[in-house]
């Protein structure tokens, strides 16, 4: 049949193919190819890329790499080795057996260079590179580190970096990542790896048997990693992390409108140029302090919200109809909720909702809170962007949490009483929250009632991505209400008994409201968070300080934040 | 022993010794034990496909014209397993863990899509020896055959295993063409294909499509996807006529050469025993396969005609791919080299696959 004979055909032409194939390269080629071979020739010479800059809102640099040099040998000969490496060891001033044993130890294949010392000085790489032509197959590389110019500043936004570990490779592995590869652990780092991370490139070279090379076969270019510019202002966080200084606690300055972040400073700090230098010792300390350096306070740490609370259950009451403007309730320095007696913090008398917000008047809010229910409570917290994510960029945020009557029947299958609310209506009991969720909320009253998503990072390799991050809603709350508050927060400053009035010396109208927050044992949590010009506000604030004692001491770092503000001209 | 039946079987195990001696050298100068024993394993393999051989060969072939849908059906299963609860090497999800044993379903998808084919295009009827695809129209003889073979070369693909969908879907087309299909059904398809090969394209993975452009230019990437390309051609050029001799292959023994004793074999075989052995390998391949194409022809059933050629064609495209990615002639698509790779599910395919052969040749007096 005629169309068998075709595959017949075509099953000999293929063998003939093949033999074709073969007596080319075992004949024709053969001298080139078994001089290949016979040399054993070929080296590949890996190119590292430099990993993406990370720069400020200006442009300005807050990290980017700079080259350091490796010395790596091409394999060879026992007998040549030997005194390649005697001559390198004295240049570098360690034992020879030292850098035996680390080439025994790298040893890969033939064809990979192997990296003996690494990141040497200037000179002596230059000397180095001077002696080349009688040290057979010896290379400097150039590899780009990570650079800190400012040491810790912006470390918990940015990130650290470090050799990938298995729970990330796992992750990672279909995006190209491998064991040993350098990655970024928290912040801006993890979180935009892929953009960030450098591709490594390479040469082939053939050298001759004295591995001194002879020519280029192929070379692949590296490429550098694309850089990330964020919403930070570097003098901003400059002020932000000095003022912090050496107090546990957080400061985060956002823009009120956009949500983008200004300054997030979070302390105590670490320096992420240890991890880069791999010193043991110090990286160790810094994951056994006891005072968690590492964690981001202002985005991973949860805490009682205490009097900042009181707006939202003001705007609670409001909403609801059950308070206005002309209500007033005494305050006799505490009140009774069934049989308990609940305190207030000092003896205020007659108050309006804008002396209870400006004075921070507990009497004030258990009655109002009464009034308005803990559910109620609970679903405004959530308008307000409380109790989950506020789904800003970095890595490990915390949810926070607020109770309500429901989810206490749920899940603890007790009741709810009239105690729980009042001390719901103060931001104590089970309310925890992050700084970044208490400058977000700010960001509403700030704002005229937009609640704002906050984000940070503004343009990748220079392409703007923040209209990406920008989401802003309608927080569903009358703007009158919002005035009405943002009143009472004026008051905290301006009025002569306001828990804030230490700010009211600035040449900038603040705003904003303090918090106290007890948390059993030991020093209370000292808040604040506002925003400033009054008028057409520009930053929003917030101040917190772990077991800082009264909120005065928060409205005191803000005020020398603010005035650093003023005098280098940021306003 | 028949005629036939003695030289397909000789040769085979000719072929598996070649293999064998070969995967013993290119793990030589490895260190660890687990590697130094390999070539132990590929014995049992190649015992294991003996005995298969031999059961192949007395098992009448024409039961699997009743169980072609069942095994089709089960290839079908054991591919969309291998998505479930595939274990991943060397970046692929092929394999099935049985025990000690990690299966490899493409391998018996190919198989088992020839028989689907043969079975598809003839008649049960043995004594009536019409061809019946000439009489199909476009849908009966092109459309349904096509989304038939077509579900499991997406699977297969999407393993993702290049390498094993291009031969089925080559031998799809062989088949076809023997068939006797109207020439226009083979001309369009072939149209319909190549217009769509740009929107493919987008399907292939990234370390695929890297592949195909490194075989247009090694250079461009010598140390990723190029590297094995180069090191293959080195060694392989570098045997020369008579080649460096057993055990002296430079390339492979200092593992300049990856995959070396699976996809690779070819090239340490050509190393260290040059273009002499590599052309009496070729031609013991070439008589295996021409003894095949041979018991089709005698063969009057036309199921079994199908069959005798869509095996022998298997191992000839196989064959014919694998040594032409070993010389550069051939993108690197991750094949095995048949009875000589290293690889269980390879060589006891094969096996079974020699042995339906000569069960073929076995039953022709009966009618």
């Amino acid at each position: 049949m005629f169309r068998t004979k075709i595959i017949g055909l075509i099953v000999i032409f293929m063998f003939l193919l093949l033999i074709f194939g073969l007596a080319n390269l075992q004949i024709f080629q053969y001298r080139d190819l078994r001089g290949l071979s016979d040399k054993n020739c070929i080296r590949l010479i890996p190119q590292i890329g430099a990993r993406g800059k990370i720069l400020d809102t200006e442009g300005d640099i807050i990290i980017d790499s700079k080259l350091s040099y490796n010395v790596m040998i091409l394999p060879q000969d026992k007998k040549t080795v030997g005194g390649v490496l005697a001559k390198v060891a004295r240049i570098l001033g360690v034992s020879p057996d030292e850098l035996k044993k680390r080439y025994n130890a790298e040893y890969v294949a033939p064809s990979v260079p192997i990296v003996i010392a690494k990141n040497i000085e200037v000179n002596k790489a230059i000397a180095l590179e001077e002696l080349k032509t009688s040290l057979a197959g010896i290379i400097i590389q150039l590899q780009p580190l990570r650079n800190y110019p400012y040491r810790s500043l912006g470390a918990h936004v940015i990130g650290y970096l470090g050799e990938i570990d298995r729970w990330r490779l796992t992750k990672l592995e279909d995006y190209g990542y491998m064991t040993k590869d350098i990655v970024g652990f928290g912040g801006v780092e993890e979180k935009y790896d892929y953009y960030l991370r450098q591709e490594e490139g390479g040469l082939s070279v053939e050298v001759d048997s004295r591995g001194r090379l002879v020519r280029v076969l192929g070379f692949r270019p590296p490429r550098n990693g694309k850089d990330m510019q964020l919403t930070l202002n570097l003098q901003i966080q400059k002020i932000a992390e000095e003022k912090l200084a050496n107090r546990k606690g957080a400061v985060v300055i956002m823009e009120p409108y956009s949500g983008a972040i200004i300054a997030m400073a979070s302390a105590p700090v670490f320096n992420p140029a240890v991890f880069v230098n791999k010193s043991g010792e110090s990286i160790s300390n810094i994951f056994n302090d006891r005072d968690a350096p590492l964690v981001n306070r202002a985005i991973s740490a949860v805490y009682p919200a205490g009097s900042v609370f009181k707006p939202i259950v003001a705007a609670a009451a409001l909403e609801a109809g059950k308070i206005n403007l002309s209500t007033s309730f005494l305050c006799q320095g505490s009140t009774f909720v069934g049989r308990q007696e609940f305190k207030c913090w000092e003896t205020h008398g007659w108050q309006n909702l804008t002396a209870a917000i400006a004075h921070s008047c507990n009497v004030f809010f258990y009655k109002a809170g009464l009034l308005v229910g803990a559910q109620s409570i609970h679903d405004y917290a959530i308008k307000f962007g409380l109790a989950r994510p506020t789904a800003f960029e970095l890595p490990y945020e915390a949810g926070g949490f607020i109770p309500s009557p429901l989810w206490r029947k749920i899940n603890k299958f007790k009741n709810w009483f009239d105690g729980d609310t009042a001390n719901l209506s103060i931001g104590q009991g089970d309310v925890s929250v992050t700084p970044l969720q208490m400058a977000r909320m700010m960001a509403v009253f700030a704002n005229g009632g937009y609640l704002v998503t906050p984000y940070i990072v503004k343009a990748i390799d220079g392409q703007d991505v923040s209209s990406y991050h920008r989401r802003v809603a309608r927080c569903p709350v009358k703007t009158g209400t919002i005035n009405y508050i943002r009143e009472g927060m004026r008051g905290v400053v301006s009025d002569p008994k306001g828990t804030g009035n230490v700010l009211s010396s600035l040449t900038v109208s603040v705003a904003g409201k303090t918090g106290t927050a007890q948390a059993p044992p030991g020093q209370a949590h000292a808040w604040f968070t506002g925003f400033f010009p009054y008028k057409n506000p520009k930053f929003v604030i917030c101040v917190f300080l772990e077991r800082g004692g009264p909120g005065y001491y928060s409205s005191v770092i803000a005020k020398q934040i603010i005035e650093a503000l003023i005098a280098e001209g940021l306003m | 022993m028949r005629g036939s039946k003695l030289i397909i079987l000789i040769i085979a195990l000719l072929i598996t010794a070649i293999g064998i001696i070969s995967i013993y050298s290119s793990n030589y100068q490895k260190e660890a034990s687990l590697w130094q024993d390999i070539y132990k394993r590929q014995m049992i393999w190649a015992i294991i496909g003996l005995v298969a051989f031999m059961i192949m060969s007395n098992f009448n072939y024409r039961r699997l014209w009743d169980l072609t849908y069942f095994l089709y059906t089960f290839a079908v299963f054991l591919l969309l397993l291998v998505f479930l609860l595939g274990i991943v090497r060397l970046g692929a999800q092929r394999w099935l863990r049985l025990g000690w044993f990690s299966l490899q379903p493409s391998e018996f998808a190919k198989l088992i899509i020839v028989i689907f084919m043969a079975r598809y295009f003839s008649r049960k009827d043995v004594s009536h020896i019409s061809l019946l695809a000439s009489k199909f129209g476009i849908f009966r003889g092109l459309v349904l055959p096509f989304i038939f073979v077509a579900v499991p070369i997406g699977l297969i693909i999407e393993q993702p295993d290049l390498g094993s969908g291009i031969i089925i879907f080559l031998l799809f087309l062989a088949v076809f063409f023997l068939t006797g299909v109207k020439l226009r059904y083979i001309f369009i398809f072939l149209a319909i294909i190549m217009s769509s090969l740009p929107f493919l394209w987008h399907f292939l993975r990234d370390y695929q499509k890297e592949r195909l452009l490194v075989f247009l230019n090694p250079n461009v990437d010598p140390l990723g996807a190029g590297y094995t390309v180069i090191q293959a051609k080195i060694a392989i050029g570098s045997g020369g006529f008579f080649g460096k001799g057993w055990l002296s292959g430079t390339q492979s023994q200092l593992h300049f050469l990856p995959e070396s004793h699976t996809d690779f074999i070819f090239s340490t075989f050509a190393e260290e025993w040059g273009l002499l052995g590599c052309a009496i390998l070729l031609l013991l391949y070439y008589f295996m396969i021409r003894e095949g194409l041979a018991i089709a022809q005698r063969t009057s059933d036309h199921f079994a005609k199908l069959l005798a050629y869509g095996i022998s064609l298997m191992l000839a495209i196989q064959v014919f791919i694998n040594i032409a990615m070993n010389l550069g002639l051939a993108p690197v698509v991750g094949l095995p080299l048949p009875l000589m790779s290293y690889g269980g599910s390879s060589v006891i395919v094969t096996f079974i696959a020699l042995g339906i052969l000569v069960n073929i040749d076995k039953h022709r007096t009966v009618f």
